[in-house]
């Protein structure tokens, strides 16, 4: 069985959207919705791509990014990140092993598919 | 607008005052997260593969998200009449708080949680804007909305304190910083559009604009912060109409 994807979004409704999307294309789903719960998620499953949003109850995105950069086998996951970008530079991110960012103001719902799988690829 | 009001200044009270630039640049941020959110429920209502009851369901997300979107445009929009006179006159707390829970009942529950009246003792009328309190709870309400639990209902609380009234909304989120309101001003003034402290669901707007409705009726807001928790809450003058009968 393959590994899951796992998507942590703490609006629980948008969270939904993305599990709709990506299980209609094929993928096994875990979901949280903060960072504290995504860490154990990440340890029990070791997922094969991480779907994040920056902006999360208690410690934020940003702080879990820093998190699983101190890790070997975790920094190894790669990431997606989705949000509203304004003020964030995409290439800031990609030390924290952030492959694909996603403009929520402009996604649609294949653009989470494909940065899945082009990650993936 | 003169040059005063472009940039923010610390008021009497040394408090910070927010200009208008700066309040539409935090409330337009505030409001691209439910338009995202609109956005991706429009995408799904359209898919074909949908059976009558995920449509159903898609159908009142639309409609609450929606909503909560306007009662946030709506209060900023009401806070943006800063010099306007306001028709004060005896209220009965209770009813307000009653309309408050059963306007915002359905968002609670259709994201699985509850929102109910705690009252203990007769609560006297008190002294207000019918109309602008009940956008200052629903302000308190929708920020509440992501910090209950089944075991913990977000609760209205109304207190008699001698003199005055307290309304209060009781959530269950992380910790906030005490002196909120300043430190909503000062980031919404430097337009750095971050959320309250580990509160992402609230960047602060629907605060401010409840300060300034309670402003608008020379009232106050003001949080008392728990272990598990924060109550955020008006407080209004009682109203004499009684003791003078």
């Amino acid at each position: 069985m393959k590994k899951p994807i796992l998507i942590i979004e703490g609006e629980p409704w948008l969270g939904d959207q993305y599990q709709r999307v990506l299980e209609a294309a094929g993928f096994s789903i875990v979901r949280t919705s903060n960072a504290y719960s995504a860490i154990d998620l990440i340890d029990d499953t070791i997922p094969r791509v991480i779907v994040l949003s920056l902006l999360l109850s208690g410690t934020n995105g940003v702080g879990l990014l820093h998190e699983l950069q101190s890790y070997v086998d975790t920094a190894k996951i790669p990431i997606v990140v989705c949000g509203d970008l304004i003020g964030i530079n995409s290439s800031d991110l990609e030390p924290y092993g952030v492959k694909r960012v996603i403009d929520t103001t402009s996604m649609e719902p294949t653009d989470l598919v494909t940065a899945v799988k082009a990650v993936l690829a | 607008m003169g040059a005063s009001n472009r940039q923010s200044e610390l008021g009497k009270d040394g408090g910070l005052y927010i200009d208008d630039i700066s309040l539409t640049a935090a409330a337009a941020r505030e409001l691209s997260s439910p338009l995202v959110l609109l956005r991706q429920l429009g995408f799904s209502v359209s898919d074909s593969k949908l059976s009558d009851r995920e449509r159903q369901q898609l159908g009142q997300r639309l409609t609450l998200t929606s909503e909560r979107a306007l009662r946030m445009i709506s209060s900023l929009s009401m806070a943006s009449q800063y010099q306007q006179e306001l028709a004060l006159e005896p209220i009965n707390p209770l009813s307000i708080c009653q309309e408050v829970v059963h306007e915002l009942s359905p968002l609670f529950l259709a994201h699985d949680r509850s929102i109910q009246i705690q009252t203990r003792s007769r609560i006297p009328l008190l002294v207000g804007n019918r109309h602008l309190l009940k956008k200052i709870l629903l302000c308190f309400g929708d920020n509440a909305l992501h910090y209950g639990s089944d075991n913990n209902p977000v609760k209205v609380t109304i207190n008699g304190r001698g003199k005055y009234v307290r309304i209060g909304v009781r959530d269950y989120g992380p910790a906030i910083p005490a002196n909120i309101w300043h430190v909503l001003d000062g980031r919404v003034s430097r337009r750095t559009g971050t959320a309250v402290s580990n509160r992402p669901h609230t960047s602060g707007v629907g605060l401010i604009a409840a300060k300034r409705l309670a402003d608008l009726m020379h009232s106050s807001v003001g949080v008392k912060r728990h272990r598990d928790g924060a109550t955020f809450y008006v407080e209004l003058d009682v109203s004499d109409q009684m003791s003078l009968i």
